[in-house]
């Protein structure tokens, strides 16, 4: 009965599966987070234009490494202004004094992690009969393979100032921020639905 | 499988001075707030085992343990954070509980095709709460939860004199946990399994 003992605890195994990892059953589009904050004191509808920075700036580790325009920061900035546009608001070129300015970032941070495979070897003697190796009856040692990993988390941010109070309030009060984040962020095919999300989830940003 | 183990096991039930064990699959459905704010799926995904040693021939005594795995995935939703953002995210919950319970059995019969028994575990779960927003870990917590398990089910030998057969069971299983809007990870489960005596 004992001899059995092994092939019962391989049988119930089979039968469940591992547990479900919850990441490897993610969609692209399912892992990435929209998040958007606003100032509770301003009203929306007291400003009338919008102007937005023609490119983008690139901001890694917390330092600023280049003002770009690539061709995802264009569509990102058009993407922008076309939501902005369609809540009521007129887009004014540089040279015009906006209600609302709008700076658009690239944040890049990296960190490191640890990846560990222990299971792959814990107790399980391996995959390969140490009768291979000359050696029947032995079992295999191994420690569990440790490795680090560095990983660079993007987002992007779309920040709003209030430049039509700048000289009553004395700097640039902070309107509004949205945040995109995770698997996808920088796929250009992902722009506009993302911008999207954003505004669909600010109902209050409008102009009527 | 089932043939050989037929052949290789015969004599009567008599357990008293013995170890029996019972390996069963399990599935479980979460209750209460762990349904309501975890996981509201019932998860398939469990293994049940437990050895027990017999004190007489109806009471045995022992110790359980296994795993269920409860696993939820809710659509696209936006969430209000406690900083007043608006975030919009996939949200993954997933629990495992890992039960370590120290266990009692009673056979209502010794004999018979099919033969009802009550079992009472008590001890621990291991608890795994994670929970994701999108990809971002948002929380993860390991927690040691003190529970109960009481059980009814039934034996039935794979023949009149084997000491092998089949395991039903249906379970409720308490396990004391209090986070946030969480009260309490109960579920109620069943298993199904093969007990039989361990020795050749």
């Amino acid at each position: 009965m004992k001899r059995l003992l092994p092939g019962i605890a391989v049988m119930l195994l089979i039968m469940t599966g591992c547990a479900k990892e919850p990441l490897d059953n993610l969609s692209s589009d399912e892992a990435r987070l929209y998040i958007t904050n606003r100032n509770d004191s301003v009203s929306f509808s007291s400003y009338g234009t919008f102007r937005i920075t023609d490119s983008v700036a690139v901001i890694s580790n917390n330092q600023l490494q280049e003002y770009a325009r690539t061709a995802y920061d264009a569509q990102l900035i058009e993407a922008v202004a076309n939501q902005l546009t369609q809540k009521g608001y007129t887009r004014v070129q540089a040279g015009t004094t906006p209600d609302i300015g709008i700076t658009i970032n690239r944040v890049y941070n990296d960190y490191s992690g640890v990846i560990s495979y222990p299971d792959y070897w814990g107790g399980f003697g391996g995959y390969w009969d140490p009768f291979y190796w000359g050696y029947p009856g032995y079992g295999y040692y191994f420690p569990g393979i440790i490795g680090t990993y560095t990983v660079t988390d993007g987002a992007v941010s779309i920040d709003m100032f209030d430049v039509k109070n700048a000289a009553a309030n004395n700097n640039l009060r902070f309107v509004w921020n949205g945040l995109i984040r995770g698997s996808g962020t920088f796929v250009q095919g992902n722009i506009n639905s993302s911008v999207q999300a954003l505004f669909d989830q600010s109902p209050y940003l409008t102009r009527n | 499988m089932l043939s050989a183990l037929l052949l290789t096991v015969a004599g009567s039930y008599a357990q008293k001075g013995e170890f029996r064990g019972t390996a069963s699959y399990s599935a479980a459905m979460p209750l209460g707030s762990f349904k309501e704010n975890v996981v509201s799926k019932t998860s398939f995904r469990g293994v049940d085992i437990n050895l027990l040693y017999g004190i007489s021939d109806k009471v045995s005594v022992g110790f359980t343990t296994g795993y269920q795995d409860f696993y939820e995935k809710y659509p696209r939703q936006v969430y209000k954070l406690s900083d007043g953002s608006d975030v919009s995210a996939v949200i993954s919950n997933s629990v495992q509980q890992i039960p370590l319970l120290a266990t009692a059995r009673y056979n209502f019969m010794t004999e018979g095709a099919i033969r009802p028994y009550a079992l009472a575990g008590i001890g621990g779960n291991l608890v795994l709460n994670r929970q994701f927003l999108g990809e971002y870990t948002n929380d993860n917590t390991s927690r040691f939860a003190l529970s109960a398990r009481p059980e009814l089910g039934v034996f039935i030998p794979f023949g009149k004199e084997s000491e092998t057969g089949i395991n039903v069971g249906a379970y409720y299983n308490y396990v004391r946990y209090n986070k946030g809007d969480i009260d309490n990870m109960n579920s109620v489960g069943i298993r199904l399994g093969i007990g039989f005596p361990m020795r050749n």
